[in-house]
C-alpha cells in the first residue's frame, strides 16, 4: 500500500497524502463524527488461486496444480507483470501469498481547524482520515521480484529470472494517521 | 357536493329470470326458519356504453362496458342468489357467479384521446353476505361478508399488447364489518369498521404474451377502520378518506413469488398503516390522488431466498411521508403517455428517450403519472440472528413523470425473431434527494453513529442529490423457467453522491456526476440457491466533475474522475446465508483457531451472501453500435471557465487504459471467470481495541488495547475492559462481519498514460499491466466510530 501511495505521489505534485501524528488532544477534536472501525485479515492465495484449479495450458506450461497452505510450487501465488515500454521485458511480483492481520483500522472524514501547533486553524479543510492500526501481523507474507521476457508464463518462449524472494513474519506496530486531502488546482 | 354517476346505452339482453315466491303464514315461517327465502336465477348479456363519474363538471368515464359468458362474452353468463332472513333479523344473500365475463373498452378523463388501456376480468365465485342491525349505537348496521372467486384471469391491453394474472384464486372473509356515522370536525362520513380481515390470494401466472413471469401467492390477516367524507383536494367536490389498519400479528401470514419452483418467501409478518386525509379528484385532463400524512411499519420475521433451509433474517420497517422540504405526497394519473419534451431532456438521453416513445402518439393507451413525494424519516432494521442493525434517518423528496404501457418489443435487435410483449416504464425529469444520518446498532433507541460507509460495499450510498431519466422494458423469460429480463438506458445528470459524510453533509462527495448505464439482456431468475441477475451485456459512463472533500458545493476538489465500463456475461447473485463459523485472523477449526493466533466466531446461520462477477470485456462495439471500454481517467490542474469552473479536458490526466479480464491467455482467450467478489455478509460482536491510553470523546478512560464493552444490553454507556469475561464478550460492539473473497484469473490493463493539454496524444508510462492467479479472503468486521 505504502508503495502504491510513493509512486502516485511522484506523479502528482499536488500535495494529496500526508502523514499526522496521534495525539489525544487531536482525537478528542474529532468528537461525534461518523466513520468505520475495521479489524480482521487479508489473505492471498492461501490454497492457491482460480487458475491452479483449471487455467490454461501452453506452450509447455500448465496453471493447474494442487496447492495448500504449506506448497511450495511458485505457481500457487499471485503474479503481477509490469511493461514499463513497449518491446521491453517485465518487472514482475510473482508467488504472492500470505496473510496480513489488524486490529482498529479506522477510516473516516473529518475537519481540521485547531491543533498541528497553530497550522490547523490556517488548514481549516476536510480531510479523510485512514487511522492506521496499532498492530499489523505479517503471516508467511512472500513475494519473488522477477524479471521476464513476455507477459504471461504460458506465453511462447517465455523465460524469468527470479532475482530474490522475501518472506515476512511478524509485527509491525504503526501509529498515527494518513490523512488524504485535494489540495493545487482541480 | 353532488356527485353524478350516469349510465348510458344499456342493452340487456338474453336475460331471464326464475323467481320462487312462497307465500307464508306465520306458523310456516317459524317451521322454515333459516331455510331458504328467494331464489333468484339470473342470464343475462349486458352492454353499456359509457358509465360517468362527473366532479366539478369534470368526467371519469368508464365506456364499453359487457358482461358476459367467459366462453363468449356476446352470449349470457348466469348467477345464483338465494336471499334470506334469519333467525336474528339479519338479512342473507348468498350468491354464486358462474364463468363470467366482464370487460371494460376504455377509461378516459372528459373525452381524452387516449385511454387508460382496456381490462378484461375473467371469473367465477360465491359470495355470502349478512347484514343486520348493529349491536351498538356508533353504527347503522353490521355484518359479515365472504367472497371467494377462483380460476379467474385479470388482463391489462394497451396498443394490441397485454399483461395478464392467470388462474387467480381469491378468498376474503370479514368477521364483522360495521357501518356507521363518522365525525371529523364539521365533516359528517360514514364510517367502515373491519374486524378480523382474513384474506388469501394466488396466482397461476403473471403472464406477458402469455408467458408467465413467475407465480404470486399470499395471505394476511386484517383489522382496521376507515371514514369516507365527501369533497376532495380540488374545488367542492371529490372523496377523501381516513384510514387505519393493521396487518394482525399472524404467523401464518406470507407472500410468495415462485419462478420455476423456486420461490422468494416473505412470512410471519405484521404491520399498521395510517393515512390521513386520502384524496381523490377527478381533474380536467387527469384524475389526482394525495394524501396529507401516510405512516406505518412493517415487520417480516421470515425471509427466504430460493434455499428454504436458510433464513436471511429479519426486517423491520418504520416510515412517515407529510408534506415538507416544499413536497407534498401527491400523484396525478392521466390516461394515456404523455411524452417528455425532448429538448428538454439531457443531450446523452435523448436519442433514448426519442426511440423508447418512437411507436406512440397522443392516442396511444397507457398510463401516465406525475409524482411527488416527501418521505420525512424511514428507520429500517435488519436482524441476523438475534442482533440488529438499524439504517436511521432516512430522508427523500423529489417529483418526476412517470409512464408506463404494454408494447411489442423487438427483445433481441433481431427483426428476424419474434417480437415479445414487454412492460414499458419511463422516468422522465425524476429530480429527488435522500440522506441517511447513521446507524444504530444493537437497537433501535441504540445512539445514532457513522458508519454507513458501510453500505457502499452494497453500491448504498449516504446521501445523493439526483436528476434521472430511464427507459426500462420488462419481458418475460429468464435464464431458465419464468423469471424476467430488463433492458434498459438510465442518465442520472448533474447528480451529487455522498460517500462518506458526517452529521453536517460535510465529507467526501463526488459531484456534478453524469452516469450514463446501458443494460441489455439483465435476466433475472430464483433458483433453488437464491435470487440471480445474469448480466448479458452492460456499459455505462459515471463523469465525476468534482471529487470534493468538505461541503458538496465549495469543498476542495481533488479533480475530474471519468469511469467507463463494458461488460459482457456478468453476473450477481444474492444467496441466503452468512458466513457461518470463521477463524478470523489465522487458520484453524473451533479447536484450534485461539492457540494459531486468531478469534473464533460462529454467526450463526443467518446473515446472506452477495457474489458478483464482473466480466469485463476489451474494447469493442456495443450491441447499440457504440465503442466503450474499461477505463478510469483522473484529471487537475484544468483551466477555468468565466464563472471559475473547471473545464473538463483542459488539464492532466492519468489514463489507466482499457482494462479487462480473460480466463488466463489474454484478450483473445475466453472470459467465463471474470474478476468475482463473494461477500457472505452478517450482524456480530466485533473486537474494539482502545487505540491510545487516557480519556476518549466521551471522556471514558482506558488504556491501549483495552476492549470497548458495553455496560448492558441497551448499548448506550460502555467502559474499557483489560480482560473481558464471557458475559462481556457479548456486549462487544456489533458491526457487519463481511467474509469476503475476491480472485480472478487474468486481469489486463493495456496501458498507463499521462496526457498533458498542450499535446493531442497521452504519453504511455507502463505499455502493459497483467496480474494472474489471485484469490484474496478477507475475515473484517467493520463497527461504526462511536
Amino acid at each position: 500500500m505504502k508503495r502504491l501511495f510513493i509512486i502516485v505521489a511522484s506523479f502528482w505534485p499536488a500535495y494529496v497524502f500526508a502523514l499526522e501524528p496521534l495525539s489525544s488532544e487531536d482525537l478528542s477534536a474529532v468528537s461525534g463524527q461518523g466513520g468505520v472501525y475495521l479489524s480482521g485479515d487479508i489473505t492471498i492465495n492461501e490454497n492457491g488461486g482460480p487458475l491452479n484449479v483449471d487455467g490454461p495450458s501452453a506452450n509447455g506450461y500448465s496453471w493447474q496444480t494442487s496447492c495448500t497452505a504449506v506448497s511450495t510450487d511458485k505457481r500457487c501465488g499471485g503474479r503481477i507483470a509490469v511493461n514499463s515500454g513497449t518491446g521491453g521485458g517485465w518487472l514482475v511480483l510473482d508467488n504472492i501469498r500470505g496473510r496480513f492481520s489488524f486490529e482498529g483500522l479506522t477510516l473516516r472524514t473529518r475537519k481540521i481547524d485547531s491543533g498541528f501547533t497553530g497550522d490547523g486553524a490556517a488548514f481549516n479543510s476536510d480531510v479523510f482520515e485512514i487511522g492506521l492500526p496499532n498492530n499489523l501481523n505479517y503471516e508467511e507474507v512472500s513475494y519473488t521480484i522477477a524479471n521476464s521476457n513476455s507477459a504471461r508464463p504460458t506465453d511462447a518462449g517465455f523465460m524469468q529470472t527470479d532475482i530474490m524472494t522475501v518472506n515476512i513474519n511478524g509485527k509491525a506496530n504503526l501509529q498515527g494517521n494518513l490523512l488524504i486531502f485535494p489540495t493545487g488546482a482541480p | 357536493m353532488m356527485k353524478k354517476i350516469i349510465i348510458s346505452s344499456v342493452a340487456l339482453a338474453s336475460s331471464s329470470l326464475n323467481a320462487g315466491l312462497v307465500p307464508m303464514a306465520d306458523q310456516e315461517l317459524q317451521r322454515v326458519n333459516a331455510q331458504a327465502g328467494i331464489t333468484l336465477e339470473t342470464s343475462s348479456h349486458l352492454t353499456v356504453g359509457d358509465v360517468t363519474y362527473t366532479e366539478d363538471a369534470n368526467r371519469l368515464q368508464l365506456q364499453n362496458i359487457e358482461r358476459g359468458s367467459q366462453a363468449d362474452i356476446s352470449l349470457p353468463s348466469s348467477s345464483k342468489q338465494v336471499v334470506d332472513v334469519l333467525a336474528d333479523g339479519s338479512l342473507q344473500i348468498n350468491s354464486e357467479v358462474y364463468p363470467t365475463s366482464l370487460a371494460i373498452g376504455a377509461i378516459r378523463v372528459n373525452d381524452s384521446a387516449a385511454s387508460f388501456g382496456q381490462f378484461r376480468l375473467n371469473y367465477s365465485g360465491t359470495n355470502l353476505i349478512k347484514v343486520g342491525a348493529s349491536s351498538s349505537a356508533e353504527n347503522f348496521l353490521e355484518g359479515s361478508f365472504q367472497t371467494s372467486i377462483s380460476d379467474a384471469e385479470l388482463i391489462w391491453t394497451t396498443n394490441g399488447s397485454s399483461v395478464s394474472f392467470d388462474d387467480i384464486g381469491y378468498n376474503a372473509n370479514i368477521t364483522r364489518l360495521a357501518i356507521g356515522e363518522a365525525v371529523d370536525g364539521s365533516r359528517r362520513g360514514l364510517n367502515f369498521g373491519l374486524d378480523e380481515f382474513s384474506y388469501s390470494f394466488s396466482t397461476g401466472g403473471v403472464k406477458l404474451g402469455g408467458v408467465s413471469l413467475g407465480t404470486l401467492a399470499g395471505e394476511l390477516a386484517l383489522s382496521g377502520d376507515a371514514q369516507i367524507f365527501a369533497g376532495g383536494r380540488s374545488g367542492s367536490e371529490g372523496i377523501s378518506l381516513n384510514a387505519s389498519l393493521n396487518i394482525l400479528d399472524d404467523p401464518d401470514n406470507f407472500v410468495r413469488f415462485t419462478d420455476d419452483g423456486n420461490s422468494l418467501f416473505m412470512g410471519n409478518f405484521s404491520g399498521a398503516l395510517n393515512v390521513t386525509n386520502l384524496t381523490f379528484d377527478v381533474m380536467s385532463d387527469h384524475l389526482l390522488l394525495g394524501y396529507d400524512q401516510l405512516d406505518g411499519s412493517f415487520n417480516a420475521n421470515e425471509i427466504l431466498i430460493g434455499d428454504s433451509s436458510n433464513p436471511v433474517g429479519a426486517i423491520q420497517l418504520d416510515f412517515l411521508f407529510n408534506d415538507g422540504n416544499g413536497y407534498s405526497n401527491r400523484m396525478a394519473f392521466y390516461p394515456g403517455i404523455r411524452q417528455p419534451v425532448y429538448a428538454n431532456l439531457p443531450a446523452a438521453i435523448q436519442p433514448y428517450a426519442t426511440n423508447f416513445y418512437s411507436a406512440l402518439n397522443g392516442s396511444s393507451d397507457g398510463i401516465s403519472a406525475a409524482v411527488e413525494w416527501n418521505l420525512a424519516n424511514a428507520e429500517v432494521a435488519y436482524i441476523d440472528n438475534g442482533r440488529m442493525v438499524v439504517v436511521s434517518g432516512i430522508e427523500s423528496y423529489g417529483r418526476g413523470d412517470l409512464t408506463l404501457d404494454v408494447r411489442s418489443f423487438d427483445h433481441d435487435n433481431n427483426g428476424g425473431t419474434a417480437d415479445k410483449t414487454a412492460i414499458a416504464m419511463g422516468m422522465n425529469r425524476v429530480q429527488g434527494s435522500y440522506s441517511i444520518d447513521g446507524l444504530r446498532v444493537g437497537n433501535k433507541t441504540a445512539p445514532i453513529q457513522g458508519g454507513a460507509e458501510l453500505l457502499l460495499s452494497l453500491e448504498v450510498f449516504q446521501a445523493m442529490d439526483f436528476n434521472l431519466d430511464g427507459y426500462t422494458l420488462i419481458t418475460a423469460g429468464g435464464v431458465s423457467g419464468g423469471g424476467i429480463q430488463i433492458d434498459g438506458d438510465y442518465l442520472f445528470s448533474d447528480t451529487n453522491i455522498g460517500l462518506s459524510i458526517d452529521e453536517n453533509g460535510n465529507g467526501v462527495w463526488a459531484t456534478g456526476v453524469d452516469y450514463d448505464i446501458h443494460l441489455r439482456g439483465i435476466q433475472v431468475d430464483v433458483s433453488n440457491t437464491g435470487l440471480s441477475m445474469n448480466r448479458t451485456e452492460q456499459w455505462s459512463t459515471m463523469n465525476v466533475d468534482n471529487m470534493r472533500w468538505g461541503d458538496k458545493n465549495s469543498g476542495r476538489s481533488l479533480g475530474r474522475i471519468q469511469l467507463e465500463r463494458f461488460e459482457k456475461g456478468s453476473s450477481l447473485t444474492i444467496n441466503p446465508g452468512g458466513s457461518g463459523a470463521v477463524c478470523v485472523g489465522a487458520s484453524g477449526n473451533a479447536a484450534t483457531c485461539e492457540n494459531n493466533g486468531g478469534r473464533w466466531e460462529d454467526r450463526g446461520n443467518e446473515g446472506m451472501t452477495v457474489a458478483l462477477k464482473a466480466a469485463f470485456a476489451p474494447e469493442g462495439p456495443t450491441s447499440d453500435g457504440s465503442i466503450a471500454r474499461n477505463r478510469l481517467t483522473w484529471e487537475n490542474n484544468r483551466d477555468l471557465d468565466g464563472s471559475g469552473n473547471p473545464v473538463n479536458g483542459t488539464g492532466t490526466q492519468i489514463i489507466f487504459d482499457s482494462y479487462s479480464t480473460s480466463d488466463g491467455l489474454g484478450v483473445s482467450d475466453s472470459n467465463d471467470y471474470g474478476f468475482q467478489a463473494n461477500l457472505k455478509i452478517d450482524v456480530y460482536e466485533t473486537k474494539v481495541a482502545k487505540k491510545f491510553t487516557g480519556a476518549d470523546d466521551n471522556g471514558v478512560i482506558g488504556n491501549q488495547g483495552d476492549e470497548l464493552i458495553y455496560d448492558d444490553a441497551s448499548r448506550t454507556t460502555y467502559t474499557y475492559v483489560a480482560n473481558p469475561t464471557a458475559a462481556q464478550l457479548a456486549l462487544r460492539p456489533q458491526g457487519f462481519a463481511v467474509q469476503g473473497n475476491v480472485s480472478f484469473k487474468d486481469l489486463q490493463v493495456d496501458q498507463v498514460q499521462l496526457k498533458h493539454p498542450d499535446v493531442a496524444m497521452p504519453q504511455t508510462v507502463f505499455s502493459g499491466i497483467v496480474m494472474q492467479n489471485m484469490n484474496m479472503t478477507t475475515n473484517l468486521t467493520a463497527t461504526p466510530i462511536r
